[in-house]
């Protein structure tokens, strides 16, 4: 039982932007995403969250192909957190969370699961605040909130949660905020996929690890797999140097500041 | 912000919509008491009983028996019809365009329907179909419900691709799409003999004043129904505000949501203005009303816009009886006269507030 993506290729006016990716999100685990710009990664989420379906390939979710799900059971098992939300009308905090419920269960269950997640993403009590009048940072926790509001209940399947680049323009007590919560929701049977541009945020939290490059997975695997010099270095096209936490052992680069002084071609692509 | 703001801001749904209906009510009853002459309400309900087949044991007076029954009620419950879907209409598109200065003649609809009408009853004329004859009391709402859909299917064509609507293009496709039809409308009057020309003014200003029993009756189903049926879009519509693709991610099916509203407020304004011409500004300054009022939770907006669509029509038919009285005004020139400052003064707001970009 996982979300998987077999062979997908998306040509757009003749210009491949994937060609033949295929990842897994397991139910429990941290996926993450990363690559250069333009690599293809909001297209292949695009995708994966059926916002966009002029692609080639296979996608299924616990075992059954995505066409077959209906536009609200798809809803029941997959939320999705787009980069950013334009809102024009004055919600307050507590209605949009609770608009992630609106095909859930009973309103007692609803209350509960609105209860728990805005008690963990810090916007409790905000109940009859003003979305517009939130800092940046916080309009991204009640959206957080409520993607995960969707899929927050217990149930007897596995549910998956898409992030596209979830902590862009926010500081970084918010940032590891946001990915602690994202890795406590896996505890509850649910797989989270996210893009993230932060290496250093992806060694710290990802339990697997996609690096696409031109379209192309050109690595995958655990941390300590595909986090080497060699790997990163050829992703990014960036000379960089991989370290580790002395004390936690999670490793973390540092990008080489003299890109200038070492022209591009000389690293070994 | 005062005390006041905050307890209007914190009102339970239900007791919003209680008291907008109870206004209503008290309304409706001085619209159809008040005019060149006056009925006692007492004399008002015996009028009604003796309508609905019981005897009565009251002297009526049979001016007002007429008055009532053949002119004020008709007219008064016309208001309350069109009130109702034009700003549920209005409420609908603001949430589905996700944008609060949408209304039904921005996109088209109201002029694409009257220019349809207006077309049909000078050329009907040459084909022995006369307005006031009973097929035309049906083809009419018929003809306007089609052009107001073409109207609008143009400019949601030129305004965007599928899934995504621009703004900006909206816009200037109402603006070009209403042009036209005020042209058409101009060259059909053309057409039109001494007698036909005066309802030029009926078309593009409204006027509740044509109300009857039969056209009524034809239409009364229609606007229920498609007003009640908008009503059930509030979930959608809140989950819509977030985004077009996030209320897809939610679980709304948001092209079937789309062509829904879209049918039904071209049904609900197409039939209106098949029976009282144009009247803008009510679909526009009602849900924003209540928006800044109360809440923006369309579960709210929507069924209070029904309610509040009512009670603004009701008051600018008064006002247009009264005003000049003997004389009327068309009800067009005065929801104008009032919606438009609002509409500026809204713009003004919203811009200093940062809700439009």
């Amino acid at each position: 039982m996982m979300m998987t993506a077999r062979n997908i290729s998306l040509s757009v006016n003749g210009r491949k932007l994937l060609n033949d990716v295929s990842l897994d999100i397991a139910p429990g685990l941290f996926t993450a995403i990363a690559g250069p710009n333009g690599a293809g990664k909001t297209s292949l989420l695009k995708i994966l969250s059926n916002e966009s379906n002029q692609y080639s390939g296979e996608l299924s979710i616990n075992g059954t192909s995505v066409s077959q799900y209906s536009v609200t059971d798809l809803s029941k098992v997959r939320s999705v957190l787009p980069q950013s939300s334009h809102l024009q009308f004055p919600f307050t905090v507590q209605q949009i969370v609770a608009m992630g419920r609106h095909y859930q269960s009973s309103p007692g269950q609803t209350r509960k699961v609105l209860k728990e997640v805005m008690a963990l993403t810090g916007v409790q009590g905000w109940d009859e605040r003003n979305y517009l009048t939130l800092s940046g940072g916080e309009q991204q926790r009640v959206q957080l909130a409520r993607v995960l509001a969707q899929v927050w209940e217990e149930r007897d399947y596995p549910r998956y949660i898409l992030l596209d680049e979830p902590t862009s323009s926010l500081d970084i007590a918010q940032q590891q905020l946001i990915f602690s919560l994202v890795k406590h929701a896996c505890e509850r049977n649910i797989g989270v996929m996210a893009i993230v541009h932060d290496l250093n945020q992806v060694a710290q939290f990802a339990d697997t690890i996609y690096f696409l490059k031109s379209g192309t997975v050109v690595a995958r695997g655990k941390i300590n797999e595909v986090f080497t010099k060699s790997i990163i270095e050829e992703t990014f096209c960036c000379r960089v140097n991989v370290y580790h936490d002395p004390c936690t052992q999670c490793p973390y680069i540092v990008p080489d500041r003299n890109i200038f002084q070492s022209p591009l071609k000389t690293v070994n692509v | 912000m005062q005390a006041g703001t905050i307890t209007l801001k914190q009102a339970k749904i239900p007791v919003i919509l209680i008291s907008l209906g109870v206004a209503l009510g008290v309304v409706f009853l001085f619209a159809l008491r008040i005019g060149q002459v006056t009925i006692p309400i007492l004399e008002m309900a015996m009028i009604l009983l003796k309508k609905m087949g019981f005897s009565v044991q009251y002297e009526i007076n049979a001016v007002h028996e007429t008055v009532l029954w053949s002119i004020r009620l008709p007219r008064v419950l016309l208001a309350v019809l069109i009130g109702g879907a034009l700003s549920i209409s209005g409420a609908a598109l603001q949430g589905l365009f996700r944008n609060p200065l949408v209304e039904p003649g921005l996109i088209g609809v109201s002029s694409g329907a009257a220019v349809s009408v207006v077309t049909l009853v000078v050329f009907g004329s040459s084909i022995a179909l006369y307005p006031d004859s009973l097929s035309m009391k049906f083809l009419m709402p018929a003809v306007a419900f089609g052009g107001g859909s073409i109207a609008t299917l143009l400019v949601m064509r030129i305004s965007g691709r599928v899934g995504k609507t621009n703004m900006a293009m909206l816009i200037l496709g109402g603006v070009a799409i209403n042009t036209m039809c005020g042209a058409l409308m101009g060259l059909v009057i053309f057409f039109a003999n001494e007698n036909q020309l005066h309802m030029f003014t009926f078309w593009t200003l409204g006027d509740l004043s044509s109300a009857t029993w039969p056209a009524l009756l034809v239409a009364a189903p229609i606007l229920v129904l498609s007003s009640l049926w908008l009503l059930t879009y509030q979930h959608a519509l809140n989950a819509i505000a977030l985004g077009e693709a996030e209320a897809f991610h939610m679980g709304i099916d948001v092209e079937k949501v789309k062509r829904g509203i879209v049918f039904f407020c071209a049904l609900a304004v197409g039939v209106s203005v098949s029976l009282s011409g144009i009247i803008g500004f009510v679909g526009l300054v009602v849900p924003h009303l209540i928006r800044t009022t109360f809440q923006a939770d369309h579960r709210l907006v929507m069924p209070a816009s029904l309610l509040g669509g009512p009670l603004l029509l009701l008051l600018a038919d008064l006002v247009s009886r009264i005003a000049v009285a003997p004389a009327e005004l068309p009800i067009g020139v005065v929801t104008a006269l009032i919606g438009a400052p609002v509409f500026i003064f809204l713009l003004i707001h919203a811009r200093k507030r940062n809700v439009i970009s």
